[in-house]
């Protein structure tokens, strides 16, 4: 019984161990070594780059959708909770109020700190 | 729908406190934060002592999907304690960093995430409190946004918070997909000992995914970088918030849900414990950043505490917990240390330790009692968590015992020589450092806890023996 716990286990290890290193090593031994400079290139196959590719980009963007994606998911729990507000009663809409409250602060916050600004 | 709001206090309060920080930190303006940090120190406070007085108040909400029983809320008193001196020790270093309110309520957002995780019931809410944890946390790592470690920490953490995040939903549903249900205590009635291959794949997932999140030795890439680039109180809550968190729910899933399949994963955890205990301890002896040494070493620390899991016994349990909760302290004093050290200094490398005895004798002291805890020298508390530890393993896993033991006396080698670089070496710059009055508490509340739970274990153990046993009533 013990022999067998540990055969799994080291039947595990071997797969691992080969599928990972046969991969590495057959590709060594069968790839063709015709060694260019653009081969050091990181993308071989495109167009040769113009100036510093390191470019920064404006994170206005990436407020503006994550602050899009909030609203989304607001309104995705919205429509639910609207078609059957008669039979979710009190409770639920205690609960809707919270969950706007938080995501009112979220953008409370957002606005403060200048994400609507497109500076 | 009827629900006992009351189980949920702990929860409410804290999320209450995390959004209350945040809009306080836009009431007020940048310059005059200061007073942030001892806000949360005290709501945290509050919060630890509703969830203590609710530990007479357990049961189930919204069908099993969130247990709180006292196993739950145990691990809520560790992460709040954690909190609560983490926060305590870090106020000047997150001042100088800037940015209060958003640190303290990612802090406190992260802290919840835990609470979440450790009374998850189902693999939707587990999901939920994890990321909940790990988003917060992503957040924290890369906070010196300016310095290029923190970012490349931050990044790191993010790829591999992903990865682990989608092993470990592969293998949720895996287990949903053979057992046809997310609930725990439900998977854990299905599962039955003759297992179909999904479900063992399903299982293996797990362990790498969770693995991750505790930094057990084959998954443990990411944490001597993430460590080291962190701001250093997001290094000491993430060792110990997080890696609590995640055993607590480890815990859950495989000794609650999984019991059925014992005897398939016990030698996988117990040789990952083997080789975690192993790699963490040898891989420490040659760091000379003091945050990579305490990374290393709290790998080893996971090994040590995934022991308990090898035997899914009601005593495994139990060590597991005192372990945890007694780790808060020693980790937290010594991060405490670095924190306040690279404040004064700006350096976090070993060798300017030198003469922190005659500099500041607390410091050195504190230092020196939480690494020798960890590396479980009697009388302190880390023996005690040992003892109880390895206590459950010596009758079937007498080899693994033996790694632990000889392993932890390779630790104590390199605990010491910080102890020798601190003693022994005269200092370059001899001015003292004066602690500031929330350094030197958390300090001494960590050096004391250390003392006084290895001294007189007791009380706490009967409190974990308590906890441990809710675990077995669902």
């Amino acid at each position: 019984m013990v022999l067998s716990e540990w055969t799994g286990v080291l039947l595990f290890f071997i797969g691992g161990l080969l599928v990972g290193g046969g991969a590495i090593v057959t590709s060594y031994l069968i790839h063709p070594r015709r060694i260019q400079a653009q081969k050091y290139e990181p993308y071989e196959c495109g167009v040769d780059t113009i100036g510093p590719t390191w470019v920064q980009f404006k994170t206005s963007y990436f407020l503006y959708a994550l602050l899009f994606v909030i609203f989304d998911v607001e309104t995705i729990y919205l429509y639910p909770w609207a078609v059957k507000f008669q039979s979710l009663g009190l409770f639920a809409f205690i609960e809707m109020i919270i969950f706007l409250f938080i995501l009112i602060v979220g953008l409370w916050y957002a606005w403060k700190e200048g994400a609507l600004e497109w500076k | 729908m009827n629900v006992d709001l009351s189980l949920l206090a702990p929860e409410i309060a804290l999320a209450v406190l995390g959004l209350g920080i945040l809009v306080l930190g836009l009431l007020i303006p940048k310059g005059s934060r200061h007073g942030l940090g001892w806000v949360t120190a005290l709501g945290l406070l509050g919060v630890l002592g509703l969830t203590i007085a609710g530990w007479d108040n357990q049961g189930t909400l919204y069908e099993g999907i969130f247990i709180v029983d006292r196993y739950a809320i145990f691990f809520k008193i560790t992460f709040l304690t954690a909190a609560f001196l983490v926060t305590l020790g870090c106020m000047r270093y997150v001042d100088e960093m800037g940015d209060q309110s958003e640190y303290y309520s990612m802090m406190l957002f992260a802290t919840l995430g835990m609470m979440v995780l450790a009374s998850a019931g189902d693999f939707m809410t587990l999901y939920l409190g994890l990321e909940l944890m790990t988003i917060a946390f992503i957040v924290l790592v890369c906070y010196r946004r300016t310095e290029t470690r923190s970012v490349e920490a931050g990044i790191k953490y993010v790829l591999l918070a992903g990865m682990s995040s989608a092993v470990l939903l592969y293998g949720l549903s895996l287990v949903y997909g053979v057992t046809g249900s997310v609930t725990i205590y439900e998977v854990g009635r299905a599962v039955t000992t003759e297992p179909v291959p999904a479900l063992i794949l399903g299982v293996a997932m797990l362990v790498a995914g969770l693995g991750f999140k505790i930094s057990a030795v084959p998954f443990h890439m990411w944490t001597p970088d993430v460590y080291e680039g962190a701001p250093t109180p997001v290094t000491s809550f993430l060792a110990v918030g997080s890696k609590a968190a995640s055993f607590a729910i480890l815990l859950r899933v495989f000794i609650a849900a999984l019991p059925g399949l014992w005897a398939h994963w016990t030698m996988l955890v117990a040789i990952l414990a083997a080789v975690t205990i192993i790699v963490g301890n040898l891989v420490a002896i040659p760091q000379t950043n003091i945050k990579r040494l305490l990374a290393y070493s709290s790998i080893a620390q996971a090994g040590y505490i995934l022991v308990g899991l090898v035997t899914a016994s009601e005593a495994g349990i139990k060590g597991v917990m005192f372990y945890a909760f007694l780790y808060v302290f020693a980790t937290i004093g010594a991060f405490t240390v670095v924190t306040y050290f690279y404040n004064v200094t700006g350096s976090d490398e070993i060798k300017d330790y030198a003469g922190l005895s005659q500099r500041s004798p607390l410091m050195a002291a504190v230092m020196v009692i939480s690494m020798l805890s960890m590396a479980g020298i009697p009388p302190l508390a880390g023996f005690v968590g040992k003892f109880y530890l390895f206590k459950t393993i010596v009758d079937n896993y007498l080899w693994l015992a033996f790694i632990g033991l000889i392993m932890s006396m390779v630790s104590v080698y390199y605990y010491l020589r910080v102890a020798l670089v601190m003693y022994r070496d005269e200092p370059v710059d001899h001015t003292p450092i004066s602690l500031s009055g929330p350094v030197a508490l958390t300090l001494i509340i960590t050096m004391m806890a250390t003392l006084v739970l290895g001294i007189y274990p007791g009380p706490l153990s009967e409190v974990v023996n308590t906890a441990a046993h809710s675990f077995f009533l669902p």
